[in-house]
């Protein structure tokens, strides 16, 4: 592990405004949806119509009538140019077009096009494909015994070690089963004074990007350049070298800014189509989703939790047993894992001795689901932390008192048997107790109005082993330059890390220049997601101007320049080189520790580099005649350790909470047969500013996180952890109902109060 | 996109002759703000769009007459009713209106004729306007004809206008001291369209109304006036038992839709609660038309 000594710079810790703020609001910075190549043609997609079908004809003779139609492609074509056109990071499942199966209703089974997108799309609507259909699935804990299996063969991607297993496996739905045992937990179970076990639900929602998804390709035949909305370039150019059988090197991807990911802009969405039509056509090739497409590419996991706890006599939790099934939709995508490495954390942060998980990945007929803000995450929050609502409830313990005892707090084992540091779960849970008044008297409302209050908290690991490189320039007049393939999202990332090298360099961090992803010139970078760059990417890039600074030194050195002289920098290149001239490069590379889980048990002495802990406290109004609920009042609080940017993170935690607020009240992809019945923004409603709280406190606990980048670690995803149990348990201390799946609609709240009065609501 | 003719005719009259009665692909174009999404989701293919935004200035004017009606041109944007101050003076409960209505974006360019044309039982306004009693001038080729706003709407997007008719102006009869609201009830976000509107006028006090109005939109299949409410609540003191039957009595009487906003049986309690809820609001707080 690389030691730590703080500089004092006082770079980091400073709220400075976002670098690129200025030219984003003055419309200047690029986006690829702007990008308009000589000679591209777009592309319009034809979606199945079917969930589970094989393909017996693709008629496009009427279309490619249309006056302007280039070409329309198909799979057949695609294999002609690349001849194993399966991708997929966990799994080689996923078609570039479908081949000869369809498994998802919206999923790509031919390209049309043009030079003017209204004319391919016009001709898509022409194109006619006849299916055979097929029974399907579509319920997660359904798919992990039914006879109907989305495919027929299983096939790992060969990166995971703990997905090998499963290579060539016949007739199943099982994407992966992850086993972790702790302790005795039947032994627990046996010896417990209470019991208490319950099922929660989520739902499929997704990441609604203001910026759809949108790649262009081009080629000369021997190299490909990839103009793309991604937050994975690295990993888009190895797939794609891989898919073609190239080496890397021939492989370019670019990436500006993107107006938003949130998890769904991972691995490869329309990268390799449009790469392989760009070779079919030998014309740079544009795909740009529209907003309702996004419904048909990228979800997050429904799931099914069902939680048993073993409880004392006098509240200590002392089993749990954790059984999750995540509805990974068609195909795979990172849906394993979720399963894994957020099915770990599956009973929560509390400190129990005695620990049984099951965690399944599961293919179903459904779109595909990946990372979402919280890797699955909420979804485990949402059921734990219900579930140990009800537990204090039944025991007529007050809830934070009974989450205060059961708490893991650092130098305790963990689930995996990794000994907690750093962790913060009982910093969180103070802070927001405190925020909250918990000890003052509360007012429970009148009339038609009853109020409640609750507070959930939730945890993390960090995905790992996962690495970053990054490489620092320091110009001959002493300007410096960051190449770091971090993608800046809306995140601010580019600023934390212009900060991190403003601290090592003892420059203003507005005077640092970030280059953005060009696998041509940025160095490898695992991807932007998880929360990990702050730590992974920080750490890269504190090394790399480490180096560059040390270099400086030697510069100073070889000069004749005395160490901590104010000599300035153009001054030690002009005495070098006597002009200004040369090129000072520093990098840096980073990778944690880590040992993998055992296969079976799940155990690791250490299975994380870093815990993220989120909380949130939540007031609300009940209007007892409609079930309408009104948050009041909200506190979201996080340990990020040491807060790069105070004013970045805040928005992030609030960013975050308000999305998983949507998860948690409105959002919810409606099927019929497969058919996502709601895919447009006018039916599938994500929160308004009329829908926030009117007031909302975002806060971190003083931290320092030890083996962080100046104490940093990630931020990203903390604030969604604790809203939606939050939410569900303040709802039963108002009215006294428990909602156990999402979301949580007026109606679904007045339901359950029609339910518990003896007098149901009919259908 | 399938190309189409797009004519901008300078006259209203002009533009009715430009229509075609028997062809659904021309239609007038207003704001367009409902006409292009129907495009853009390929619902709807025009061959001919006769776009209204050149005919005369005073199709967009908003004239107040000395005995407080109002004739309000089809094409005055939803933001000048928004803005007036005759409109804030006499007809409060259309600015309050305005701002649960959309966004600022589409109010800006969004018609008052569109509004009532489209036939989206969703919409806001008409309502509203059911419940003030106003009405449409209609004019075809060689016709016009004037239609309570109560009658022009038939049905799920459905109106009583012919394919070359337009609605020419809304007139707003005096309101002479009644109280209205509007209540917009939404389930999902809380910009949505509305799963419910329930728009009430009432004249009178505590001691018994002489004149009510109850209107429910959204979770129906057009903007209806309910006259059981209505006449249930015109003589006896006017209590809070009183506005509990009349929901009770809207709450039987109207036909609801299911939807993902909301099932049928909790939009029945969301019709007895918000109707109950619209007509103490009226009588209490409610705003002097
Ligand atoms: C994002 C969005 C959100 C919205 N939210 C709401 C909301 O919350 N509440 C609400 O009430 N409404 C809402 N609306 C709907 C909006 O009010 C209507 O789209 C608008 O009123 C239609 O007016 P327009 O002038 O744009 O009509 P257009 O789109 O031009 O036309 C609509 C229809 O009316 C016909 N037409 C237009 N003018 C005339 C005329 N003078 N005579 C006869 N026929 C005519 C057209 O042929 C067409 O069939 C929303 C719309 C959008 C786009």
């Amino acid at each position: 592990m690389n030691a730590i000594t703080p500089t004092p710079g006082g770079q980091v810790g400073r709220s400075i405004p976002r670098l690129e703020a200025t030219s984003k609001v003055t419309g200047r910075v690029e986006y690829v949806h702007n990008l308009r190549l000589p000679g591209m043609l777009s592309v319009k997609l034809v979606r199945s119509t079917v969930a589970h079908g094989r393909i017996k004809s693709i008629d496009v003779e009427e279309a490619l009538k249309v006056p302007g139609v280039h070409r329309i492609v198909t799979s057949e074509d695609v294999l002609k140019v690349i001849p194993v056109p399966y991708y997929g990071p966990a799994f080689h499942d996923q078609p570039i077009l479908a081949i000869g199966k369809v498994h998802f209703v919206g999923e790509p089974v031919a390209a049309v096009l043009a030079s003017d997108p209204h004319v391919a799309e016009q001709a898509a609507r022409l194109v006619v494909v006849d299916y055979e259909e097929l029974p399907a699935v579509f319920d997660e804990v359904e798919a992990l015994k039914s006879k109907t299996v989305v495919h027929e063969q299983l096939k790992p991607a060969g990166t995971f070690p703990d997905l090998k297993h499963l290579h060539g496996v016949r007739d199943t739905n099982l994407a992966l089963d992850f086993q972790l045992v702790h302790g005795d937990p039947a032994k627990a179970f046996a010896e417990a004074d209470h019991v208490f076990e319950h099922t929660f639900r989520t739902q499929q929602v997704l990441h609604v990007p203001l910026e759809p998804y949108v790649s262009v390709a081009e080629t000369d035949g021997n190299t490909m350049t990839i103009h793309t909305a991604s937050q994975s370039p690295s990993f888009v150019r190895l797939e794609i070298a891989r898919l073609l059988g190239w080496v890397e090197n021939r492989v370019r991807v670019r990436v500006p800014f993107l107006g938003g990911g949130f998890g769904g802009k991972l691995y490869i969405k329309l990268e390799a189509l449009v790469a392989a039509l760009s070779l079919i056509t030998m014309r740079p090739v544009k795909l740009a989703l529209t907003m309702e497409e996004q419904f048909y590419t990228l979800t997050k996991h429904a799931s099914t939790f069902r939680i048993k706890s073993a409880v004392s006599k006098d509240g200590r939790v002392t089993g749990r047993e954790c059984e999750v099934w995540w509805n990974g939709g068609a195909y795979a995508d990172i849906g394993p894992r979720i399963t894994q490495k957020s099915g770990f954390t599956a009973p929560g942060p509390y400190d129990i001795e005695n620990v049984k998980i099951d965690s399944y990945a599961l293919y179903t007929n459904l779109p595909p689901a990946g990372a979402l803000r919280g890797f699955g995450i909420p979804q485990l929050v949402w059921a734990y932390e219900s579930h140990t609502d009800l537990i204090a409830r039944e025991l007529k313990i007050d809830p934070v008192a009974f989450r205060r005892k059961n708490l893991l707090r650092d130098g305790r084992e963990q689930a995996t048997g990794t000994v907690v540091r750093d962790m913060g779960a009982d910093a969180c849970l103070e802070r927001a107790a405190e925020l909250m008044n918990w000890d003052a008297p509360f007012d429970r409302g009148s009339g038609t109005i009853k109020r409640g209050r609750a507070i959930a908290v939730g945890f993390k690991a960090s995905i790992s082993p996962t690495t970053s490189v990054a490489v620092v320039n320091v110009a001959a007049d002493g300007s410096c330059t960051l190449f770091c393939g971090t993608v800046d999202m809306g995140q601010g990332s580019d600023t934390a890390m212009a900060q991190l090298v403003a601290e090592v360099l003892n420059i203003p961090a507005e005077t640092v220049r970030v280059v953005h992803s060009d696998t041509d010139v940025t160095p490898y970078d695992m991807a932007t997601l998880g929360s990990r760059s702050t730590f992974h990417m920080g750490h890269a890039v504190r090394l790399a101007a480490e180096d560059a600074r040390a270099k400086l030194a030697a510069l100073a050195t070889e000069v004749g320049v005395a160490p901590g002289s104010n000599v300035p920098i153009r001054e030690l290149f002009v005495r070098k080189y006597k002009m200004q001239a040369g090129t000072i490069v520093g990098t840096g590379s980073y990778i944690p520790d880590y040992t993998s889980p055992h296969q079976g048990t799940g155990q690791s002495a250490n299975v994380t580099p870093f815990w993220m802990v989120g909380a949130t406290g939540i007031e609300l109004e009940v209007d007892t005649e409609t079930g309408h609920v009104k948050i009041t009042k909200m506190i979201n609080v996080a340990d990020v350790g040491r807060a790069i940017n105070p004013k970045i993170v805040e928005s992030q935690l609030s960013g975050a909470a308000i999305m998983q607020l949507g998860f948690t009240t409105t959002e919810k992809m409606e099927f019929e047969g497969g058919q996502c019945t709601n895919a447009s923004f006018a039916d599938y409603k994500i929160p308004g500013f009329a829908d926030l709280p009117p007031t909302m406190t975002n806060v971190v606990v003083d931290a320092n996180q030890h083996n962080g980048p100046f104490g940093a670690k990630g931020v990203g995803e903390s604030g969604t952890f604790g809203v939606s149990p939050a939410y569900a348990n303040a709802i039963e201390d108002a009215v006294g109902v428990r909602i156990t799946t999402l979301p949580i609609t007026p109606e679904k709240v007045y339901r359950a109060m029609c339910a518990a009065r003896n007098e149901p609501l009919e259908d | 996109m399938i190309p189409f003719e797009m004519l901008e005719p300078k006259s209203l009259r002009d533009a009715t002759a430009l229509l075609d009665a028997d062809d659904p692909t021309i239609r007038p174009l207003g704001g367009g703000t409902a006409l292009m999404l129907m495009m853009k989701a390929g619902v709807f293919q025009p061959s001919r769009l006769v776009s209204l935004r050149s005919v005369e200035p005073r199709y967009s004017t908003i004239t107040v007459n000395s005995d407080g009606s109002f004739n309000i041109g089809a094409l005055a944007p939803l933001a000048s009713l928004e803005h007036s101050a005759d409109i804030h003076k006499h007809l409060p409960v259309i600015t309050r209106t305005m701002q649960v209505l959309s966004n600022v974006r589409v109010r800006n360019v969004a018609t008052i004729g569109g509004c009532l044309a489209h036939g989206d039982p969703h919409m806001d306004l008409p309502p509203v306007l059911i419940s003030l009693g106003a009405k449409v001038r209609v004019i075809g080729p060689d016709s016009e004809r004037t239609i309570p706003v109560a009658d022009l709407l038939t049905g799920y997007y459905e109106t009583q206008l012919a394919k070359n008719e337009l609605i020419a102006e809304l007139i707003i009869p005096p309101q002479n001291g009644k109280r209205s609201v509007y209540l917009k009830c939404t389930t999902r976000a809380a910009h949505d369209w509305p799963a419910l509107g329930v728009a009430v006028s009432v004249a009178g006090n505590r001691d018994g109304l002489s004149e009510a109005h109850v209107v429910i939109s959204a979770a129906t299949e057009r903007a209806q006036r309910v006259e059981q409410a209505s006449a249930l609540l015109v003589g006896p003191p006017a209590n809070d038992k009183l506005f509990k039957d009349a929901g009770e009595a809207a709450a039987s009487a109207v036909e609801l839709i299911g939807d993902s906003q909301g099932s049928v049986p909790y939009k029945r309690q969301l019709v007895r609660v918000f109707v109950e809820r619209a007509l103490r609001q009226a009588i209490d707080g409610g705003i002097t038309q």
